[in-house]
């Protein structure tokens, strides 16, 4: 290891020194993707908008589109990505045993996991965090103006612990009417028997279609919990973790820099924009670096969209879900996704 | 017996059955009109999704849009036909063997439990001229009736053997059946299905894989083998001493002994019991969820994720219930008309 290590400094010191002749750190799990030709992407059993299969038996979901994101990049084919369903209880062994080479299954980012679990997260593909819907004819916009209404919750589940705090915390009053099951407390919701019902931003996009009137309803995109996730990989391999987590940071820069499926031909062609011409590998042979070609990131934006058009067709405005972008809005736009530059 | 007779005989023969004829009668009238008004009256049958669905009734287009899903999973659709294939195969074979007076039984044994194993995996998963479907893409109902179908034929003779092993004179074979069949019989289903997807391929080296699937099935095939190996020990020990002492008196050894006359007659009377044991295992595959395996409950309980058809979760299970209800209630059907014609045979 300690050899390695010290390979990857004097790899990297050649690097920032500009020879361009480099020698690549090895990446077994880059060398198996290429070998076998498809990626293999861990994903959720079924999450309405994140990762499901649609009727014609394909994968899709904003978590799925990362997969296939990822597999552009690497292979240059978005379709080349094999799916492995997994279950809450399945998800770790099946990445560290090596049967899928990263997870994108919406699973919370903390500091025990990537400490104990050998797992590193390779960044934030949507920020997840406890909200409520309420409906449209309250105005409520915020979680403190909710003072005095009564809010539907499943006894003894952390939301009604974490809601509970949150409003003690800031001295409001809120009635908290407990049910056995989320399922009775939605409905409890839905038949106006409180003022809200609380659960996580992504999760309430698929309860709130469930909803007798769906578009009577709003859901607060403000949030009284942090629970981030974004995707997955085990630890070791280090290039193959630097590609997991530009991919990712592609996809935001691309939005942030105006780039979408549709004019990234037009970008690639006319843009003078250094940092444009830096990601889709015009100047710069950043895919190289990295052991991929370099239109890595070309391919994965002509194919699957950058991150706003991903998260509009999946869980957006353009799906049936109609969820707000709230903190999954770039940062120069008040939200909380970030990347640093492709420099 | 005209109608009011058999009325009164057999729902108001007293006050008492009278009074819970008419609670019946009151319970159905109130609750049976509203599900057929949802199940049929109210139903949208045909269009494409869920917009179509406007008369409030169940909306059954999600179903018929699903169908093909539920039915083969992922299994791509150009490929189907080959587990039509095999579908017809195993009713070919096992059906003759379930009727009574169909001949050839020992050829169709022969063809149901060993020529037709290995040609439906190659049939499903491909490979010497068909292309290869992986097992991920299978599902629905086709993976429910894979698993029972498979768990069911290795668990058998495992079975059997067990149950001889618990019978048996060695203190060694014994002691290991006894321990194989408390072992087997005192780990949950879940835990073993578990245990074999998730410990497995840590302890495996890596690049050992074995396929979930196979995975699955073993676990099934030990957990049902130690159940079937208890319900053949229940026929060996009705079978009286004499049988095999009279086998043995003839010159036969013990495996012949046990072969032709033994286990005939003790599997004759464990059938219906094995028959149960059969209908569990169908209603157990549908543990393997937590595996992420699409059995048929899987697959519907995945299609409603699609946010084109989430929140239609009463037709999901309702279809899904009630293809479960038929398998076994046609199960059980079948073992009762079996125990009646094996009662019918020993009464000389």
């Amino acid at each position: 290891m300690k050899i390695r290590h010290f390979a990857a400094a004097v790899l990297a010191a050649t690097v920032s020194f500009g020879a361009h002749a480099q020698q690549l750190v090895p990446s077994p799990t880059l060398d198996a993707i290429k070998a076998r030709g498809h990626l293999e992407c861990g994903v959720h059993l079924g999450l309405p908008g994140f990762s499901f299969a649609n009727d014609k038996g394909e994968w899709a979901g904003i978590d799925v589109d990362y997969c296939r994101a990822l597999a552009a990049a690497i292979l240059g084919d978005s379709t080349k990505v094999k799916y492995t369903p997994t279950s809450v209880q399945q998800r770790w062994p099946i990445l560290q045993s090596g049967q899928v080479d990263l997870l994108s299954r919406n699973t919370t980012i903390t500091f025990s996991r990537n400490a104990s679990l050998g797992v590193n997260f390779q960044g934030i593909n949507f920020y997840e965090g406890q909200t409520f819907i309420v409906r449209k004819k309250a105005g409520i916009t915020k979680p403190d103006q909710m003072d005095g209404a009564t809010i539907c919750v499943a006894a003894g589940s952390t939301e009604e612990k974490q809601a509970t705090d949150w409003f003690a915390e800031r001295k409001k009053k809120v009635t908290i009417v407990n049910f056995q099951k989320n399922d009775d407390a939605i409905a409890a919701y839905d038949a106006e028997r409180c003022d809200a019902y609380t659960a996580g931003f992504g999760a309430l996009a698929g309860q709130r279609i469930k909803l007798k009137s769906p578009d009577d309803n709003v859901i607060l995109t403000e949030l009284i919990s942090n629970d981030p996730q974004g995707p997955t990989t085990r630890y070791g391999d280090e290039r193959f973790q630097a590609v997991v987590r530009w991919v990712l940071n592609g996809l935001i820069a691309a939005e942030n820099l105006g780039v979408t499926s549709k004019n990234v031909d037009e970008m690639k062609a006319k843009s003078t924009n250094a940092e444009i011409r830096r990601l889709l590998g015009v100047e710069g042979g950043f895919g190289k670096m990295l052991g991929l070609s370099d239109d890595w990131m070309y391919n994965a934006i002509k194919q699957v969209g950058n991150y706003g058009e991903s998260y509009e067709r999946t869980v957006g405005m353009s799906s049936s879900l109609k969820l707000p972008r709230g903190p999954n809005q770039l940062w120069t736009k008040g939200g909380l996704l970030f990347t640093p530059p492709f420099q | 017996m005209t109608a009011v007779h058999w009325i009164r005989r057999n729902l108001f023969a007293t006050w008492l059955d009278g009074i819970v004829t008419l609670a019946c009668a009151a319970l159905v009238m109130r609750y049976l009109p509203p599900i057929l008004d949802w199940a049929l009256v109210n139903a949208t049958w045909n269009g494409a999704d869920r917009t179509d669905c406007a008369a409030g009734g169940a909306c059954w287009v999600f179903v018929r849009v699903r169908f093909g899903q539920f039915m083969y999973g992922l299994y791509p659709p150009a490929q189907t036909w080959r587990v039509d294939v095999a579908a017809a195969l195993l009713v070919g074979f096992v059906v003759p063997l379930l009727m009574n007076s169909a001949p050839y039984k020992k050829l169709f044994g022969f063809l149901t439990l060993v020529v037709f194993p290995p040609v439906g995996v190659w049939l499903l998963l491909g490979g010497l001229g068909l292309p290869v479907v992986e097992t991920r893409d299978w599902g629905g109902l086709m993976l429910t009736v894979f698993m029972t179908v498979y768990a069911g034929i290795c668990a058998f003779p495992l079975g059997v053997l067990m149950a001889l092993g618990r019978q048996s004179r060695l203190p060694v074979i014994r002691t290991l059946s006894v321990v194989f069949i408390e072992f087997w019989r005192g780990v949950p289903i879940i835990a073993v299905i578990f245990l074999a997807s998730i410990l497995l391929p840590l302890i495996l080296p890596a690049g050992v894989g074995v396929d979930r699937l196979v995975r699955a099935v073993v676990g099934l095939a030990l957990v049902i083998a130690a159940y079937m190996a208890e319900a053949i020990r229940g026929g060996l020990q009705a079978i009286p001493k004499g049988q095999a002492e009279a086998a043995a008196a003839l010159g036969l050894g013990y495996w012949r002994a046990t072969w032709f006359i033994v286990l005939p007659q003790a599997l004759r009377l464990s059938l219906p019991a094995l028959a149960n044991e059969f209908i569990a295992l169908l209603k157990n595959t549908t543990l393997v969820l937590v595996v992420s395996l699409f059995d048929l409950l899987g697959i519907v309980h995945a299609a409603l994720a699609d946010p084109k058809w989430v929140g239609l979760t009463m037709e999901a299970y309702v279809f899904a219930g009630s293809i479960f209800w038929l398998a076994c209630f046609g199960l059980s059907r079948w073992s009762a008309g079996l125990e009646k014609r094996l009662s019918a045979a020993t009464k000389h």
